[in-house]
């Protein structure tokens, strides 16, 4: 038996299809934003540039700095896959599909394990 | 700004060779970064990824849009080939980077060989099974009726997982998006028809690569300054390789490629001795 796809899953199709391309356009806009930035105060991109911190991204942008605005369109490039997996959860957890719910779940559970595992890593 | 402008190029530049090639970035953007620009391995893997992510977000958001991708089976899949790249992008930090260039070598010395025995593409898009629904009274649906698609049936589902595992740790070690390994799996080991292989393999890169991305930013293993010309640039490459693919001479450009990375392979080979 194959499974045809009901008009409500394609219509989940098309509206996470919709979110990735606008969070990969939004993540290209800050990030050249922050290149032209960097380049107009002449920072050579191998100069080596700050790591992320959370704490002092916020006013890093409000500051116009080229580091903050590619570290938040570096955070929008990962943030594009793992909003379209919440995204399918919360589709299939109203359509009451507990299956798919839950590899939603184990997913982003993955991805909070790498976060915690790396952290703990480096402190 | 030179440097800055180089790197956007280049990065143009691998986006669309790889557009043009059907390959993902990964395994261009590895090599330009290392030997264009003198980055260490492994930050020029934490670069690729990111690469990578963009354009699959992109290319994957529209297949989804136009029905292509099977989104069910690409998360199903995607469970594990994220395990496998939490596997991956945790283990990358504890390995010597000669054996990661040596993977990587070996990685380029099998595309290079694929790409060289490749044929021209055949229409090879029909599905593998076609099964009908049929009897007035069928039995309620197993898990592989569930993530099958529309006029085709998913098969050797633990092939798929394993493989997807796998899929996962090259991912987090190379750079790559995988697509090299996904497609040929879905397609060939699960009866997954080309296109929809090839588009779920899209879709099923960025959380692949997103998975060991955090990885990579929390130990310090991405540079914004490089990570943002060369995502850029590949974006723009890929976009514009996309638009371009039938005015090309694929013939001649396959060539020229195998020869940059048989060249590539032996570079890498070098650094693991030298």
């Amino acid at each position: 038996m194959t499974q045809e796809r009901d008009g409500p899953t394609l219509g989940v199709e098309r509206l996470i299809g919709r979110v990735l391309i606008a969070l990969t356009y939004l993540s290209v806009a800050l990030l050249v934003v922050g290149v032209g930035l960097m380049l107009g105060a002449g920072i050579s991109p191998v100069a080596g540039g700050p790591g992320l911190d959370l704490a002092t991204l916020g006013s890093e942008v409000v500051a116009l700095g080229p580091a903050g605005f590619l570290w938040l369109g570096l955070l929008a490039v990962m943030a594009a896959p793992i909003s379209r997996v919440i995204l399918a959860a919360v589709a299939y957890a109203r359509r009451g599909d507990w299956q798919m719910v839950g590899i939603a779940v184990g997913i982003l559970s993955i991805i909070v394990i790498g976060v915690a595992t790396a952290g703990a890593a480096t402190v | 700004m030179i440097v800055g402008l180089l790197m956007l190029g280049g990065g143009a530049a691998a986006g669309a060779f790889g557009s043009l090639l059907g390959l993902g970035g990964g395994v261009l953007i590895v090599p330009l970064l290392t030997f264009g620009f003198g980055l260490p391995l492994r930050e020029a893997v934490g670069v690729s990824l990111v690469c990578v992510i963009m354009t699959s977000s992109a290319a994957a958001g529209v297949y989804l849009e136009r029905h292509i991708a099977n989104l069910r089976l690409g998360m199903t899949l995607e469970l594990f080939t994220a395990l496998g790249a939490l596997v991956g992008g945790s283990i990358a930090f504890l390995l010597d980077e000669r054996l990661i260039s040596l993977l990587f070598a070996g990685l380029l010395g099998y595309v290079a060989f694929t790409m060289a025995r490749a044929r021209p593409a055949a229409p090879f898009d029909e599905p593998a099974l076609d099964v009908s629904p049929s009897g007035p009274d069928p039995a309620p649906p197993t898990i592989l009726d569930r993530l099958s698609g529309d006029h085709y049936r998913v098969r050797n589902l633990g092939r798929g997982v394993v493989g997807a595992i796998g899929a996962g740790i090259a991912s987090a070690l190379l750079g790559i998006g995988g697509g090299i390994i996904k497609v040929p799996l879905m397609h060939l080991s699960m009866g997954v028809p080309l296109r929809v292989a090839t588009a779920t393999s899209n879709l099923m890169i960025g959380i692949t690569a997103a998975a060991s991305t955090v990885i990579y930013v929390i130990h310090g293993g991405i540079d914004p300054y490089v990570a943002g010309p060369t995502a850029i640039g590949v974006f723009l490459g890929a976009t514009a390789g996309s638009r371009l693919s039938h005015r090309v001479d694929l013939g001649l450009l396959r060539m020229l490629f195998v020869i940059v990375l048989a060249y590539t392979a032996v570079q890498m080979l070098l650094r693991v001795v030298g």
